[in-house]
């Protein structure tokens, strides 16, 4: 019974959540809209580097940092996708109150709303990827790619990214509604320390420690060792360690997060009853 | 010339254009056709009607947020769509239910900040503030935060809002609409002392409660399917019925009465039965009191008994009836194609 | 004694313009008093990212004054998500709760109550500018070799007249759409940190793309603040300080002309469609 309801909560959340997500416009316009933001934050990128090197594509720093910041899109997307809903059922719709007195597994509708984004998400990485691929020698050989291992890194990330937004989830319903979207903002911090766009090494070392804790950073390593197994080689963050040695820790680390989050999550979702704050409208 | 107008309307009327998705073809929707309405300066006017007979519309019309398809209007003497900044300086809007305002400022500061969008000094607009609290009755709740209020609550600061800028036309959709009996008639006591103080306000109000149209209003316009079908005073309005005679009947019956065989007796206009707790109540309209022995026969003859007998003087939801046919709560307005 | 008389003198002009933009911005500064979240996400966060592309720069081995470069970038970006967040969405919000409706039927400029919105929010995008400033200096080292302050004031000031300018242009979109105009603002980032040279020199684009992103007032306010305080500037600059001034003082008066024109005319539109008091998509 608890599970069908879990499974129905996540099922309609999705398609809720696409209905919102792609019915604004007609579908042309729509995929337009999905294409440009991510073209445009890589060209941001590629542009910085060919600026400073002279177009020097081929160096595995540039892969690197092209991969890296094309998976990365998958942060933003995910932790907005499950913590927006809150403001948007909140404030906007007005339903999150029905949400909450309906026999609905609120994480799970949460992970549901969250699918769509996921989806243009997707989108998005492929694009950019396709667009290195062509346009930029990024040195991605498909005969070479380690499926298994880039599926199950990918997996594990997303339901890792899923768990972190509802942290943001829990935030979200104790605070008001700010003029923007939390999941891009704490994205656009962890940015900084995960090792998505240049090596943890660059980073002075007080700041180090703070990227070894974040599992996002070992799952872009792994989601790297798996597409471009060369570009992953030159650079010796994390040498020591096999791709099992990553996956447990990525497993590992998920779950300690995973864990967190549904305690925060309880915690907060508590305090909110407690205070009366499901229903608030918090426009100022 | 005789009374300026505060609001004139002329053959106004208003087409939606609608879609339910993208792909379906645009249908038109006939909100409000040929309205002619003549408000004079000093009168509290309403406008009653159905869902969806087009009060809003109108409302909306006047208020300068739509224009009309058709036909033109004039608030204060000015046309809303020609001169709406005209308009705009000498008018007030409080719809029921509306959410407006910010949440997490208290009520006072919503009010203030309101106030300022019309251009009231901040001294003048604290104490009218205070002032229009305590007459209706918040002022122990002017710091709360206003996302904290009840549904009551947050109607009567709405209240106090448009009444705040001191307009002179003020318009009210469903003014009590969410508010108890108790603070429905504070609103409604309020509302006349306040058009009492100064002839030379005007007020609309919108509504669809018969009490309140015939309780409160100088004139009534009874509109429906966007058509305005009858507009007087309450009184004069209800005269058009005196040659009708008003019967309300209790009674015990074991099933729900045939209207049909009632409706053949000469003389019975009106049929109408409402089931309630352990009775069934009528309403029946009678051309002359003879007829009743006959339909006194026809209860015999369903075996129902009656429990109470009482004749009542006529509602403008009698005039309603006489107009339409039906009875408000009955009308289903169905959306009316244009073409 | 009569229980509401009537009201001595209503302001109108520009006395009720400075009223409204004081009633309007007054919610957002007492809000943000009373919700200090915004602290961390607005302030801290916002630090962090542009610090990642601080790093890059470091990674790829770039000449330190590009460090700079992207800090002050940095800085003026806030401004933009002020633009953005602030004033043109805030404007679907206002519609989707019933406000829309009631600022259009009072007397106070729309103009006024967008600049409301926007003053309001102005603190947060301060501390935020200022923030990242500091820290680039402290931090990563910057030195700033200011040539003319004068010019830096000048600069400064015009862009934000035009891009607050900009920003009411695009704002007016909200009183005809709700939803998909929410969705245009949030595609006005990226491409927009892109073609504006938020993180490297413009001139980078080549010449035509660059004039083009010209329209853009950040573009060539960046452009010119980057020359007047760093001493690599001028060499990296797109056009002559003094030319991107005047171009500047051109798009400032287009820009907040058109607004007023573009905000009235949209406004009659959105009458006309019954666009202002839709809800719920
Ligand atoms: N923006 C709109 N687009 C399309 N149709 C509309 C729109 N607004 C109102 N309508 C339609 O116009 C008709 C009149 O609506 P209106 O809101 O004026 O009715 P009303 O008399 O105020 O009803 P109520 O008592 O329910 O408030 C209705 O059929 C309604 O569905
Ligand atoms: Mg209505």
């Amino acid at each position: 019974m608890q599970k069908s309801i879990n499974l129905r909560s996540f099922l309609t959340a999705s398609w809720l959540g696409w209905q919102i997500e792609s019915n604004w416009t007609d579908p042309f316009l729509f995929a337009t809209y999905s294409i440009i933001k991510p073209v445009a934050g890589a060209a941001i990128l590629v542009l910085m580097y060919s600026i400073v090197t002279q177009g020097n594509f081929d160096s595995p720093v540039f892969a690197y940092l092209y991969l890296g910041n094309a998976f990365y899109q998958y942060v933003p997307a995910v932790l907005t996708g499950v913590s927006w809903t809150i403001i948007d059922d909140r404030e906007h719709y007005r339903t999150l109150k029905y949400i909450y007195t309906a026999p609905v597994n609120i994480p799970f509708y949460l992970f549901g709303r969250a699918v769509a984004k996921f989806i243009v998400g997707t989108f998005g990485v492929v694009i950019t990827i396709a667009a290195g691929v062509l346009f930029l020698n990024v040195p991605l050989d498909w005969s070479r790619v380690d499926w298994p291992l880039f599926l199950v890194a990918l997996f594990l990330g997303v339901l890792m990214l899923a768990l972190g937004g509802l942290i943001l989830a829990g935030i979200t319903l104790m605070t008001a509604r700010h003029s923007y979207y939390i999941g891009d903002v704490v994205a656009g911090g962890l940015f900084l320390f995960t090792g998505a766009i240049f090596p943890l090494e660059v980073l002075p070392g007080w700041l180090r420690p703070v990227g070894y804790i974040l599992p996002i950073t070992y799952w872009l390593e792994l989601i790297r060792r798996s597409l471009v197994g060369a570009v992953a080689e030159a650079f010796p963050t994390f040498t020591a360690l096999s791709n099992g040695d990553l996956l447990l820790i990525l497993a590992g680390s998920s779950l300690v997060f995973g864990i967190a989050s549904i305690f925060i999550f309880r915690y907060c979702d508590h305090q909110a009853r407690e205070r009366g704050l499901i229903d608030q409208t918090t426009n100022y | 010339m005789s009374q300026p107008l505060a609001v004139k309307t002329e053959n106004l009327g208003r087409i939606y254009k609608i879609r339910n998705n993208r792909k379906e073809k645009q249908r038109e929707l006939l909100a409000l056709e040929n309205v002619n309405l003549e408000i004079r300066e000093g009168e509290l006017f309403g406008l009653l009607g159905p869902n969806g007979a087009g009060k809003t519309t109108l409302i909306k019309i006047l208020t300068t947020l739509l224009s009309p398809t058709s036909g033109q209007a004039w608030v204060a003497g000015f046309d809303v769509t020609k001169q709406p900044a005209e308009v705009r300086k000498r008018i007030n809007m409080v719809s029921g239910g509306e959410t407006s305002g910010y949440g997490l400022l208290t009520v006072r500061e919503n009010l203030w900040m309101f106030a300022q969008f019309y251009g009231i000094p901040s001294p003048e607009a604290n104490r009218r503030i205070q002032k229009l609290a305590e007459i209706v009755g918040i002022a122990d709740r002017l710091n709360t935060k206003s996302s904290d209020l009840s549904t009551g609550l947050r109607q009567k600061m709405n209240i106090i809002r448009g009444f705040l800028t001191d307009p002179e036309v003020l318009f009210l959709d469903e003014p009590t609409l969410g508010l108890d009996v108790g603070a429905s008639r504070d609103v409604r006591s309020f509302i006349r002392r306040w058009m009492d103080e100064n002839p030379h306000r005007t007020l609309l109000l919108t509504t669809h409660y018969m009490v309140e149209a015939e309780e409160l209003c100088d004139r009534v316009a009874i509109i429906n399917q966007g058509r305005v079908l009858a507009c007087d005073t309450p009184a004069r309005l209800k005269q058009n019925l005196r040659h009708e005679i008003f019967f309300q009947v209790w009674v015990i019956a074991p099933r729900l009465l045939d209207d049909y065989s009632f409706l053949q007796i000469p003389g019975v206009k009106h049929f109408h039965q409402f089931p309630e707790e352990d009775s069934l109540r009528l309403e029946i309209t009678l051309e002359e009191e003879a007829v009743l022995s006959e339909v006194i026969n026809e209860f015999a003859a369903q075996s129902a008994r009656i429990l109470r007998l009482e004749k009542r003087e006529p509602t403008l939801e009698d005039v309603f009836v006489q107009l339409v046919g039906q009875r408000m709560e009955e009308v289903e307005n169905v959306t009316v194609s244009a073409n | 004694m009569s229980l509401f008389p009537p009201i001595e003198k209503k302001r109108s002009g520009w006395q009720l313009f400075l009223m409204t933009v004081v009633g309007r911005s007054y919610p957002r500064v007492v809000g943000m008093q009373r919700e200090r979240s915004w602290m961390f996400f607005d302030v801290f966060l916002p630090l962090l990212s542009v610090a990642a592309y601080v790093f890059v720069y470091r990674a790829i081995g770039a000449p330190e004054d590009y460090v700079g470069f992207v800090v002050v970038g940095g800085a003026m970006t806030a401004f933009w998500m002020n633009v953005l967040w602030s004033m043109s969405s805030q404007l679907y919000w206002e519609k989707e709760q019933g406000n829309l409706a009631l600022y259009i039927i009072s007397p106070a400029p729309m103009m006024a109550i967008l600049l409301g919105m926007a003053v309001g929010g102005l603190f947060a995008t301060l501390l935020r500018a200022i923030a990242i400033i500091a820290v680039g200096s402290l931090i990563f080292n910057v030195t700033y070799a200011v040539s003319s302050f004068w010019q830096l004031i000048a600069v400064f000031s015009l862009s934000m007249i035009a891009l607050y300018g900009l920003g009411m242009m695009s704002a007016s979109i909200f009183l005809l759409l709700s939803r998909e105009a929410w969705h245009l603002a949030n595609l006005a980032m990226e491409p927009v940190y892109l073609v504006s040279g938020m993180y490297f020199p413009v001139k980078n684009l080549g010449f035509w793309a660059a004039a083009a992103a010209s329209v853009i007032p950040l573009t060539l306010g960046l452009d010119a603040m980057r020359q007047l305080v760093f001493a690599s500037g001028p060499t990296l600059g797109f056009l002559r300080v003094e030319t991107e001034i005047g171009i500047l003082i051109i798009l400032s008066i287009v820009f907040v002309t058109a607004a007023r024109y573009l905000l009235a005319y949209i406004e009659r539109l959105a009458v006309r469609e019954g666009r202002l008091t839709e809800n719920r998509r």
